[in-house]
C-alpha cells in the first residue's frame, strides 16, 4: 500500500483544528438551546397554571388566592379550588402522559408519525371505558385498568395487522386510522344507544373535562406517575431502539421483549389519560416533534421535555377552549384536532422519509 | 489501553467452531452440514457468489438466525444457550446496514457499545470512558467526537460503527461486507483499520467480503462457500487458483502472481 491509502496516523494533537472547534461550538449551542427550551417551558407552565386558575367567571387576586388556600376560608377561592384546580391538574397530567406515550410509540415503532390518538390506542381505551361506564358503573374505580386493556387490544390489532415482514411507517398509520375509526364508531354507537345522556359515557366520548373532581385527580395521578417513572427507566432502551434491530441485538438487547415492554408503558400512559380526559389526537405527535427540534432526539432529554411541554400544550388547549367562546366551552380534544390536523399534513408533506 | 494482552500466547483452541450446521428456508436448503473452525487471532473471510449461503452462515454465527441442525460454539460453548448480554461481551458485530439518529454525537453513539456492561441506571464509569476514548483513538475519530453522526461521510460513519463494536471490548469482531457503499479509498482505509485491529490488538476477525482480491490480501484464512457447502478453505495464497475461483463463482478467471502476491484478474 502506498502512503495515500493508509489513513493518517493519529498524532497527539495539542491544538484542536477548525472542524473540532466548530463541532464543539455546535455542541455548545445545542446544549444552550435545550437548556433555554426547558426554562421557557417550565416558566410558561407556571404562568399558565396561575392564569388558568383565574380565567373564568370567578376571579380572585393572587393574594386572595393564597390567603383563601392557606389562611382562611374564602367562598370564591373554595369554588375555584373545587372546580378549576382538578381540571387544570388533569389537563397537565393527561398532557404529560399523552406526549410521553407518543415518544415511546415513536421509538418502538421506529416511526416519528406514531401518535396514540392517530393509531387508535386512545379510541380503544376510550371504548373500553365507555363499556364499563355503560354496563358496570359500579366498577367505575377500575375504569383506568379496563381502559388499559382496551388500549392493549387496539395496539395488538395495529401491530399485528400492519406487520408484513416488517413494519412500514405508512402501513402502521393506515392500519391505525382504520382501528381508530372502528373504536371511535363503536364508542359513539354505545353513546347513542344509551340515549346520549349518560354523562359518564358522553364525557369520555366527547373528551369533556368540565365536570372533573379531585376524585378524578386521585384516580389519574398514581397511574401517570407510575407510567412516567417507567418511561424514564427505559430511556436507554429507547435510544438503542433507534439503531437497527440487529445492531441493538448485538449490544445484548433482546429487541422483541424490550419493544413489548415499552409498548405496554406507552399504552398505559395513553389509556389512563384517555379514561379520564378522553381521546386526544395529535398531542403525542406534535409535542415530541417540536421537542426533537428544540432539545434533540436523545430520549434522556426528549422524555422529560415532552412531559413538560405536553402538560403545557394540553393546559393551553383546555384554557383556550374555555375562553374563546365563553360562556360556551370548546373541548381540548377539539382544539388539538383543529391545530393538529394541519400540522400533521405539514409533516407528511415535508418529509420524504415517511411517505414513500 | 484496556486490551488484555495475556491471551496472545495462542492456546490451540479455536475461537469459534461450527459443527454440522444446516439451515433451510422452507424446502430451500441454504446451508448443508457445514463444519469449520475459526482460529484465534486470525482474519478469516467468508466468500462466495451471491446466494451461496455466506450471509446465512454469518447470521447463524452471530445468532441472528437459529440453526435447523448443528451448533455454533464460542470458546466451546453453544451460543444458543448464552445470554445475549454475555455474548455481547465476547463477540461484537458490525452489520452491513446501520442507522442512527442524525443529531447524536459520535462519542455518544460509540458509548452505546458499553451497553452490555451497563448496570440499570448507572452512569459511565472511568473504565467505560477509557475504553470509549481508546475506540475513538484507534478508529481515528478522536477529532470528530463532538460531531453529529448525520454530518459524517460514509467512510467516517463506517468507522463509527466499528468504534462502537470496539467499545464492547471483545476478542472477536464480525463484519458483514464492511466496504460496501464505500469509495475505493475508504474501502482500503477500513480494511487497513481491520488489519491494524487484528495485528495490534489481537482481535479475531471474521468477515464477509465481496471483493475477491481484497479477501485474498487482507485475510489469513478464507472460507469459500458454494451452494451451501464449504468448497474452498485455507490460506489464500495456497487455495486461490483459477480452478477454485471457477468452483466458487462459476467463471474462469486468470490468477496472476506479482511479487509473491496472488491477484485474480477480474476483467
Amino acid at each position: 500500500m502506498n502512503e495515500k491509502t493508509i489513513s493518517e496516523e493519529t498524532g497527539f494533537q495539542i491544538q484542536p483544528d477548525e472542524g473540532q472547534l466548530q463541532d464543539r461550538d455546535r455542541k455548545h449551542r445545542r446544549v444552550m438551546r435545550a437548556t433555554i427550551s426547558f426554562v421557557v417551558v417550565i416558566l410558561a407552565l407556571i404562568i399558565l397554571f396561575f392564569a388558568a386558575i383565574n380565567i373564568g367567571s370567578l376571579q380572585v387576586s393572587f393574594g386572595e388566592l393564597l390567603q383563601g388556600l392557606f389562611v382562611k376560608y374564602n367562598e370564591n377561592v373554595a369554588t375555584i379550588w373545587d372546580l378549576r384546580f382538578p381540571r387544570i391538574i388533569i389537563s397537565m397530567l393527561a398532557g404529560a402522559a399523552i406526549a410521553v406515550s407518543g415518544v415511546l410509540f415513536q421509538a418502538v415503532l421506529k416511526n416519528p408519525l406514531a401518535d396514540p390518538g392517530i393509531i387508535g390506542i386512545s379510541s380503544g381505551a376510550s371504548f373500553a371505558a365507555v363499556l364499563i361506564t355503560a354496563f358496570a358503573p359500579s366498577l367505575y374505580f377500575f375504569t383506568p385498568l379496563v381502559a388499559f386493556l382496551g388500549g392493549v387490544v387496539a395496539f395488538f390489532l395495529v401491530y399485528c395487522l400492519s406487520w408484513k415482514g416488517g413494519l412500514s411507517p405508512l402501513r402502521i398509520i393506515l392500519t391505525g386510522v382504520a382501528v381508530n375509526a372502528l373504536f371511535t364508531g363503536l364508542a359513539s354507537a354505545f353513546n347513542s344507544m344509551s340515549g346520549g345522556d349518560m354523562s359518564g359515557v358522553a364525557s369520555i366520548v366527547e373528551a369533556n373535562i368540565t365536570q372533573k373532581t379531585w376524585g378524578d385527580v386521585v384516580t389519574l395521578f398514581p397511574y401517570v406517575a407510575a407510567g412516567l417513572i417507567l418511561a424514564v427507566l427505559f430511556i436507554g432502551e429507547c435510544n438503542l431502539l433507534t439503531l437497527e434491530d440487529k445492531t441493538a441485538r448485538s449490544l445484548g438487547i433482546n429487541v422483541n421483549t424490550t419493544r413489548i415492554v415499552i409498548s405496554l408503558v406507552a399504552v398505559l400512559l395513553a389509556s389512563i389519560a384517555t379514561a379520564i380526559a378522553g381521546a386526544i389526537s395529535f398531542l403525542g405527535l406534535i409535542v415530541p416533534h417540536i421537542g426533537r427540534i428544540l432539545v434533540g432526539s436523545d430520549h434522556k432529554v426528549l422524555v422529560p421535555f415532552s412531559a413538560l411541554a405536553g402538560a403545557l400544550t394540553f393546559l393551553l388547549a383546555d384554557t383556550l377552549g374555555r375562553t374563546i367562546a365563553a360562556p360556551y366551552e370548546v373541548s381540548a380534544a377539539v382544539i388539538m384536532s383543529v391545530i393538529g390536523g394541519p400540522f400533521f399534513i405539514l409533516l407528511l408533506r415535508r418529509s420524504t422519509k415517511y411517505a414513500n | 489501553m484496556q486490551i488484555d494482552m495475556t491471551n496472545t500466547i495462542t492456546e490451540q483452541k479455536p475461537a469459534m467452531e461450527v459443527k454440522g450446521l444446516s439451515f433451510a428456508y422452507g424446502s430451500n436448503k441454504v446451508l448443508q452440514n457445514i463444519s469449520l473452525q475459526i482460529e484465534k487471532g486470525k482474519i478469516t473471510t467468508i466468500m462466495g457468489a451471491n446466494g451461496c449461503g455466506k450471509s446465512t452462515l454469518f447470521s447463524l454465527m452471530t445468532r441472528n438466525l437459529n440453526p435447523g441442525k448443528g451448533k455454533v460454539l464460542l470458546h466451546g460453548k453453544n451460543i444458543q444457550s448464552m445470554k445475549l448480554m454475555d455474548m455481547a461481551k465476547k463477540v461484537s458485530i458490525v452489520h452491513q446496514y446501520n442507522s442512527a439518529m442524525d443529531d447524536i454525537t459520535v462519542e455518544k453513539l460509540v458509548s452505546y457499545g458499553r451497553t452490555p456492561y451497563m448496570k440499570l441506571m448507572a452512569t459511565e464509569s472511568e473504565e467505560d470512558k477509557q475504553i470509549i476514548d481508546w475506540a475513538l483513538e484507534v478508529t481515528n475519530l478522536n477529532k470528530y467526537r463532538d460531531r453529529e453522526v448525520g454530518k459524517l461521510s460514509g467512510g467516517q460513519r463506517q468507522r463509527v460503527w466499528i468504534a462502537m463494536a470496539l467499545a464492547q471490548n471483545t476478542k472477536i469482531l464480525f463484519l458483514d461486507e464492511p466496504t460496501t457503499y464505500l469509495d475505493i479509498r475508504y474501502q482500503i482505509e477500513i480494511l487497513e483499520l481491520i488489519k491494524k485491529l487484528n495485528r495490534d490488538y489481537k482481535i479475531t476477525i471474521i468477515m464477509v467480503l465481496h471483493d475477491i482480491n481484497q479477501a485474498i490480501h487482507f485475510s489469513d484464512h478464507v472460507i469459500g462457500l458454494s451452494e451451501g457447502k464449504v468448497i474452498v478453505e485455507g490460506r489464500p495464497s495456497e487455495v486461490i487458483s483459477t480452478e477454485s475461483i471457477q468452483k466458487l463463482y462459476g467463471i474462469r478467471l486468470n490468477v496472476a502472481t506479482v511479487e509473491g502476491q496472488k491477484f485474480v484478474l477480474t476483467v
